[in-house]
């Protein structure tokens, strides 16, 4: 994995929006570095509001960093790619289509038999099999979220980018997505950037989780999690790697104490 | 938003509340505008009488006055002159302010360039036009249509841009991210994020496209419920008449509201109106 | 989409739907043609509003399609003078019945206007509510008048009786108000006093709230409110036409003047099937007393005008001296005693017939 070729390579990125007054700057991301291997899975945590977003953005190509470099697949990032999908933490699934059609959004230029092939698979792989014909507003909060995940992996990407894609479902469901993510990644062999704010989702997935200081952020230290999958939760590896992300955060941020930063 | 998880079988499409399910909301819809119809016509009958005009009419003289419209079939002719113009005038409003709207909202040199001269031009009342109305089209219906047109384009204009214009960022970036541009941008995911305010803004100026049927009809047309009314007042004491035309301008622009409602309840675009 | 091609559709089908019934109900594209008639296209227009100095307009008409099968001209009735004058300007009517000083003022602007024929004489008056206290022009003073437009003749009437009641235009307050609105408003008494042509003025007095201040028979004999004007171009390029126009309109002022059958006759069918107004109102106008609108002696004479551009000039309707012989064309006015009735005979006691 080490000698593997770099698909994401984050120089020296700096980030600032306009703040509330006049010609005030409010200081998001500050000298961040990221490398990313292809085929790797890494999870990106910090405390609410650090620039986790912001950080996803800017290598998806929806925002400019004000500073430094932001390279995916050797060339600099210049606006979203079909070839890298992403999965938005407010939903981004289109309330004027339907869920197959939602999830065949990205296919239009497949052939029918190919498109219905693959979002009938997807739509399986998401339970929302019945409710193909469904409009989003007549779904819950999750399903639509389910719904936002076929989609992008409906599209076949090499990368995805995945914000908080699990935040709006159930325990289960939530286990059930992880496990069908894992597989379709050690399957599909993608690349996979995917921000949480759930430690033991962090470590139950990647293979390098990135915590984030708090604002402006910076990467405060990147924890290698070597373990096999599927991994056991009562590994003395497992718990060791969260109890030390724990740490990491809890010394960072302040008043938040270990655990959920929210 | 309902978070229920309707497992197995499909969510009931209306979510409407069940619990107050009592034989009398049944009919509520109708019963309780009737009884305030009828209440006001009660009070409007009373004031005549004891004001003891008698040049303004009593809702029975307007009766009379509809009863004589029908008998002579100018009724039928007038109703279907005025949805003519007010048809035309508001189709053409349409299929030039939603193109327009949609490309001002979105580009924004267009909406720099033209904006200005929009907001100078929406607040002219039809009125003020209708000197230019005469001078460019003559008398013939023509000129109703252009008023009615003029009336109605603005406010359809101004609503599909602004609805490009608060179109929620997630679509586009969603929409970009998957590689739609140009065209299919527009085709795929701008126009269907605006049609629900883009059809609020529509229903908004048909409202205003039948009001202004009146002042249209105010160029010498000879035929329209406008043209009753200004008929009425040239022939001396037939108050009942420019009543009766009152009426059925009334009546006519609620069947309107209610089948541009119907727009309101297809699927692509339920979303965009909460739930009801 | 289902909602857009669904909207499209039925959209289509309405405008289509719409479209046919009114060309069938208002536009009678599908009426047969009648032999020996024309379309209403081919024929020239001429303006007017539904008041007694505009009769002899609809009596031609009338007369013309009993008498020859077919009128001359295309009638369309106004409501108001602004689009009446819009109208002519747009070229849309080229003939028009209008008021002595708007013509004048609009040849003043450069518009190529020629009066060429009088409308009437007398048939306007002065109506006061009838409880009220004034008796005399004096008694107008701080009061509230409706005339029908700055450039009418009832404007210039208020002012030539001012000035015999030594009086000035300060002393009382003039507003515009479309004739029509004119009763309602003088019953609610939002005005004290209006004016304005027949029968407009008749209706108050039927109706039991409105007096006769004054008739302008009796302050101002031969009163000209209106006239028959026509631009430049159609002189120019169809005099016989316009020749024509004059002497039918002619032939029916002296048809309307030779008997008082005839008026009743007038009032009935004008009323029915031109100014949709009840019979009884243009039966009292023509009748009660004879002589309060006349139709006879309706050539253009200058001292007439010259009495008008005076009080125009006074009343700042118009800027400077405008010239008789610019703003009219007295060539088509026939000689009054050559004039002759039209040979109809009237309805006969019979019911009107529609108007083709
Ligand atoms: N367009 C913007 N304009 C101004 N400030 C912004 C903008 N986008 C983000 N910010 C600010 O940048 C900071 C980081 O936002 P970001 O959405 O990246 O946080 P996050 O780490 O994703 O938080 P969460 O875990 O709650 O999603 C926040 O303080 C936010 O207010
Ligand atoms: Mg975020």
């Amino acid at each position: 994995m080490d000698n593997a070729k770099t698909m994401i390579e984050v120089r020296d990125c700096w980030k600032s929006f306009p703040g509330k007054k006049a010609g005030e700057q409010v200081h998001v991301l500050e000298r961040v570095n990221l490398d990313v291997h292809a085929g790797e899975f890494v999870c990106v945590v910090g405390p609410s509001g650090c620039g986790k977003s912001t950080l996803l953005n800017i290598i998806g190509g929806f925002i400019k960093e004000t500073r430094g470099t932001a390279k995916v697949a050797g060339s600099p990032v210049n606006g979203p790619d079909p070839r890298r999908i992403f999965v938005f933490q407010e939903n981004g699934v289109f309330p004027w289509l339907t869920v197959e059609e939602n999830i065949g959004f990205g296919l239009m230029s497949k052939s029918a038999a190919h498109r219905e092939e693959r979002v009938a698979h997807y739509i399986g792989m998401v339970g929302l099999t019945g409710f193909e014909k469904s409009y989003p507003r007549e779904l819950s909060g999750g399903m639509r979220q389910r719904v936002e995940i076929a989609r992008a992996l409906a599209a076949d990407a090499e990368v995805l980018y995945m914000d908080e894609p699990f935040g709006a479902l159930d325990f289960l469901t939530r286990l059930k997505m992880r496990a069908d993510l894992i597989r379709i990644w050690q399957a599909e062999k993608k690349t996979i950037v995917f921000v949480t704010h759930d430690i033991e989702e962090a470590v139950q997935l990647a293979d390098r989780v990135v915590v984030m200081s708090k604002r402006p952020a910076t990467v405060a230290e990147e924890v290698k999690i070597d373990l096999p999958r599927p991994r056991d939760l009562d590994s003395p590896g497992y718990l060791g790697a969260r109890d030390r992300i724990f740490a990491i955060m809890g010394m960072d941020v302040h008043g938040g104490g270990a655990g959920d930063p929210r | 938003m309902p978070t229920k998880d309707c497992r197995g079988e499909k969510c009931p499409r209306e979510s409407k509340p069940n619990v107050l399910k009592n034989p009398v909301n049944r009919f509520a819809p109708i019963l309780l505008p009737a009884a305030t119809a009828a209440i006001f016509l009660l009070i409007w009958h009373l004031l005549v009488r004891l004001s003891g005009s008698d040049l303004f009419p009593t809702p029975l003289d307007v009766a009379r006055g509809i009863q004589e419209l029908v008998e002579k079939g100018l009724l039928l002719k007038y109703i279907v002159a005025s949805l003519f113009r007010v048809s035309w005038g508001f189709m053409l409003a349409v299929l030039v302010g939603v193109p327009l709207g949609l490309i001002l909202g979105w580009f924004r040199p267009a909406f720099q360039a033209l904006n200005p001269m929009i907001q100078i031009l929406r607040p002219i009342s039809p009125i003020a036009w209708i000197p230019v109305a005469i001078l460019w089209f003559g008398i013939a219906d023509s000129a109703p249509v252009f008023l009615i047109f003029l009336a109605s384009v603005f406010p359809i204009t101004v609503s599909s841009m602004a609805a490009v214009q608060n179109m929620q960022l997630v679509y586009l970036r969603a929409a970009q991210n998957f590689g739609v541009t140009g065209m299919q941008l527009f085709r795929r995911v701008i126009f269907p994020a605006a049609l629900p305010q883009i059809i609020t803004g529509i229903r908004i100026a048909l409202g205003i496209a039948w009001l202004v049927v009146v002042a249209a009809e105010m160029i010498a047309v000879n035929s329209g419920l406008g043209y009753l009314i200004i008929d009425a007042r040239n022939a001396g004491k037939r108050y009942d008449l420019v009543v009766a035309g009152m009426v059925m301008i009334g009546l006519i622009g609620l069947v309107l509201d209610l089948l541009i409602r119907r727009l309101e309840r297809f699927d692509e675009v339920k979303w965009g109106y909460g739930q009801r | 989409m289902k909602l857009i091609s669904t909207t499209f559709l039925l959209g289509a089908l309405w405008l289509v739907l719409i479209s046919v019934t009114h060309g069938h109900l208002n536009l009678k594209w599908f009426a047969p043609k009648v032999a020996g008639t024309t379309a209403a296209g081919d024929k020239f227009r001429i303006g007017f509003l539904p008041v007694t100095c505009h009769l002899t307009c609809p009596v031609t008409d009338f007369i013309n399609q009993q008498v020859e099968g077919q009128s001359m001209f295309e009638p369309v009735r106004f409501s108001g003078w602004p689009e009446l004058k819009e109208a002519f300007l747009s070229g849309y009517t080229p003939a028009t019945f209008i008021l002595a000083p708007m013509a004048m003022a609009l040849r003043e602007q450069g518009v190529p206007i020629k009066v060429v024929y009088l409308g009437h004489r007398d048939g306007s008056a002065v109506m006061v509510h009838k409880d009220s206290q004034i008796y005399r022009m004096e008694d107008l003073r701080g009061k509230r008048i409706a005339v029908p437009n700055r450039y009418s003749n009832q404007r210039l009437l208020v002012f030539r009786a001012l000035k015999q009641a030594n009086m000035t235009v300060q002393d009382i307050e003039l507003v515009e108000m479309p004739p029509p609105d004119m009763p309602a408003a003088l019953y609610s008494k939002a005005v004290d006093a209006i004016s304005s042509g027949e029968p407009f003025m008749a209706q108050t007095e039927l109706d039991g709230y409105g007096r006769v201040l004054w008739l302008t028979k009796d302050v101002w004999p031969n009163f000209i409110s209106c006239v028959l004007a026509v631009h430049e171009d159609f002189i120019k390029n169809d005099r016989e036409t316009v020749q024509r126009l004059v002497d039918g309109i002619a032939s029916s002022g002296k048809w309307l003047d030779t008997t008082m059958e005839n008026r009743m006759d007038a009032a009935k069918f004008v009323s029915k099937n031109y100014y949709n107004q009840h019979p009884r109102l243009l039966e009292f106008v023509l009748s009660k007393p004879p002589d309060r609108v006349k139709y006879t002696n309706l050539a253009l004479r200058k001292p007439d005008f010259e009495e008008i551009e005076a009080l125009a000039l006074q009343a700042g309707v118009i800027q400077k001296d405008v010239i008789f012989e610019d703003y009219t064309d007295a060539s088509f006015v026939p000689d009054d005693s050559a004039v002759k009735a039209h040979a109809y005979q009237g309805l006969q006691g019979g019911e009107v017939p529609p108007r083709k």
